[in-house]
């Protein structure tokens, strides 16, 4: 009879086993409707699936847009009224686009200069539309040179070669990339030089470069630096010198001014990323913690697929999207470079790219309510819009970064429903209940977060917050304890005498 | 003199880390029933130091709990240190049996063990600001036992100040002889567990087919 029963328990429990496995495996994929899984970093470092902040909606062709297909595009800008400009490269045309990415609203093709004449483009790499000045700054590569056009599209000027000294007058100058900052200065990426961006004055003068990149302190540039210093002259010309890579785009943030400077070089792990402030420093040096793009490189047959930045944007609030031609994917950072979402992959489907072919990336929206790819290799321009869960984490990192902690707390406990793997959630809600001192709960989601400089924050107002409420019974505690030890010495000693002159012969006999 | 019982001579031995231990050898003092107690306390001392401490002093425990780790800081290095001292000590005319070094060892390890429960408390009540208790706790800890560890070695087998040097170094080497032969052991036996365990199933696939 008992044996009987405990058979039935033993299936019971093997059924709900099976039961519990076929649901987790059922569960798994946490959406189905992107051509990919959806994942984020926890505080481990570890991949973890996580809801999609945002969903590829369409994929806009040339066609779509009424024009001709697209060939090679290869820079995607949008200006301060919502307008995109697409540099559809092997067409040598920059295509301007309404808001909604639904038609053209012009095509330029051809600028008037000064002297009347026409001038056509060269296999443009790069636009730019400044903000102040509404003036159309074009890196026209082939060329070898750059415009910089009027809204009404005569030409402004022309920038080509500089003839400084400064500049080394056997490289060639294509212009990649070009963007002008608040000041009207113009910057150039040019991809023979490491030496940063070329920056050229309001007035059209070359005055010097800008941003470089600098180089990892690795052991081997160590030793070769020691080596170099005390090689003869003769032996200089055949050692190696350690130069830095060279940044091959970049993006302003037009309202704090800062130039964000993109590498998509493989042979280096430092200056993926970097905030330029006016002195050329990278302001993300003095910061620790962060990280850009995939944290493992995967290994498949025999090839690395290392994480390759090809585009940085900044978006309106602040946001820093990254693109990544290797695996086709999208990094969304807040302006405090952690890591908000995680989109797109390699593939044919919307919402995939070519592998390796993606060139630009751009946003639209208060809170980046759109990102924009372009993909080169299928000539299309793939629009991503926010799910209702990035909305969220978009108002909650708003509150959270302009800092008030206590109106984020709701946004932050929805996220906490939607995706329990959401670590800044943690650190949000603990941040808001410290403000609103809850000490108690604040220390709870800090020790969720592995945040233990936090955690501490908030036990030392816990532990001032408990020694006020409870300061007398901690008193009255304490006196009761030295008396009791007392009266318990007293009566001790008081029993052992009475035993001493109770049996003094007993004493004798103890070892 | 010196009719101690055996919770006062822990008591002496601690306190008095110079003569102690020549008081408790001269009495023929010390149990090991008391050194099997203080291993104990030192194997929960390890495991409540690496998981019942204050958040913000020491990392969040890993989710995954393994007892071996404990046991082997614990019991198995203490075992280590016994069996090479003893080892060492008889081919360096020690007068110490294994008993007593056991014995002598264990009580020099109290002050160690006591300040790890302290600074498991601690770690409860002081912020990070605080730290320096924190870490006098343990730096007490740390020289205290070291000092009645080294008397002890000296007064087990009636050394002098060098010879006991000497004998401690050469102690630590013969440890990780024992501890690398013992895992030498360990992986050698799992082999021949793998082999007949093999043999077991390529047998029974046999009587089965």
């Amino acid at each position: 009879m008992k044996n009987k029963s405990r058979r039935l328990l033993k299936q019971c429990a093997a059924a709900g086993l099976v039961c519990l496995l076929s649901f987790s495996a059922v569960s798994l994929p946490v959406s189905a409707d992107e051509p990919y899984d959806v994942y984020n970093y926890n505080y481990l470092g570890e991949a973890v699936p996580s809801q999609a902040g945002y969903l590829a909606e369409r994929s806009v062709s040339g066609l779509d847009l009424g024009t001709t297909a697209l060939n090679a595009p290869s820079d995607l800008f949008k200006d301060k009224d919502d307008f995109f400009y697409l540099v559809d490269s092997g067409n040598n045309r920059i295509l301007k686009i309404d808001s909604d990415f639904t038609q053209i609203v012009q095509e330029y093709k051809s600028f008037k200069m000064e002297d009347g004449s026409e001038t056509t483009l060269k296999n443009p790499k790069g636009v730019f539309v400044s903000p102040d000045t509404g003036l159309m700054y074009i890196a026209d590569n082939e060329n070898a040179r750059a415009l910089i056009v009027n809204p009404d599209g005569t030409v402004f000027r022309e920038i080509t070669k500089p003839a400084s000294t400064v500049y080394d007058q056997q490289l060639t100058f294509l212009p990649q990339k070009i963007l002008c900052d608040n000041a009207g200065n113009v910057y150039i990426v040019l991809n023979n030089t490491t030496k940063g961006s070329a920056m050229f004055n309001a007035d059209g003068e070359f005055i010097g470069y800008y941003g470089a990149n600098s180089v990892a302190p690795t052991a081997e540039v160590i030793a070769n630096h020691f080596w170099n210093a005390i090689a003869s002259e003769d032996e200089k010309k055949y050692r190696s010198r350690s130069t830095p890579t060279a940044f091959d785009n970049f993006d302003i943030d037009t309202v704090k001014g800062f130039i964000y400077t993109s590498t998509s070089s493989g042979s280096t792990d430092t200056d993926i990323i970097k905030k330029v402030n006016p002195e050329g420093y990278n302001l993300f040096d003095y910061m620790s913690g962060y990280t850009w793009g995939d944290l493992f490189s995967t290994w498949y047959s025999g090839t690395s697929y290392k994480t390759k930045i090809v585009d940085v944007d900044i978006g309106d609030d602040g946001s820093i999207n990254c693109l990544d031609s290797t695996t086709g994917r999208v990094f969304q950072y807040d302006k405090e470079a952690d890591l908000l979402f995680i989109m797109g992959a390699t593939g044919d489907q919307v919402g995939a790219f070519s592998q390796g072919n993606v060139t630009a990336l751009e946003t639209k929206g208060e809170n980046c309510e759109n990102i924009y790819v372009l993909d080169a290799g299928k000539g299309t321009v793939t629009v991503f819009g926010q799910t209702v869960f990035g909305e969220i984490v978009h108002e909650a990192t708003a509150l959270y970064n302009g800092g008030y902690y206590e109106e984020a707390l709701g946004p932050w406990l929805e996220v906490l429903k939607r995706d329990g793997n959401y670590r800044r959630a943690y650190l949000g809600i603990s941040s808001a209940y410290y403000n609103m001192g809850r000490y108690k709960e604040s220390m709870e989601y800090a020790k969720k977060a592995d945040a233990s400089a936090r955690y501490n924050r908030a036990f030392e107002r816990y532990r001032s917050q408990w020694l006020r409420e409870h300061l007398t019974q901690l008193l009255i505690g304490i006196v009761l304890i030295v008396i009791g030890i007392r009266l318990l010495k007293y009566v001790i000693r008081k029993q052992k005498n009475k035993k001493k002159h109770s049996e003094p012969a007993a004493s004798g006999s103890g070892t | 003199m010196m009719d101690l019982t055996q919770p006062q001579w822990v008591k002496h031995v601690v306190f008095h880390p110079f003569e102690g231990f020549e008081d408790l050898r001269w009495k023929k003092g010390g149990t090991l029933k008391y050194t099997a107690v203080i291993i104990v306390a030192l194997f929960f001392a390890l495991i409540a130091f690496d998981r019942w401490c204050g958040f913000q002093f020491r990392p969040l425990p890993d989710a995954m709990f393994s007892v071996v780790p404990y046991i082997m800081k614990s019991v198995v290095y203490f075992f280590a240190w016994v069996l090479g001292n003893w080892a060492i000590c008889t081919l360096l005319d020690g007068e110490g049996t294994m008993k007593n070094i056991a014995i002598y060892s264990s009580y020099a390890l109290i002050p160690y063990i006591v300040e790890v429960y302290i600074q498991v408390f601690l770690s409860h009540i002081l912020v990070r600001a605080e730290g320096v208790f924190f870490s006098t706790v343990y730096y007490v800890g740390i020289i205290w036992t070291v000092l009645l560890l080294f008397n002890a070695i000296k007064a087990v087998h009636q050394y002098s100040f060098t010879k006991t040097v000497v004998a401690i170094i050469l102690t630590i080497a013969a440890m990780l002889v024992i501890l690398f032969l013992a895992v030498l052991f360990l992986s050698l036996f799992q082999k021949v567990y793998v082999f007949f365990y093999s043999l077991y199933t390529e047998i029974l696939y046999r009587l089965r087919v």
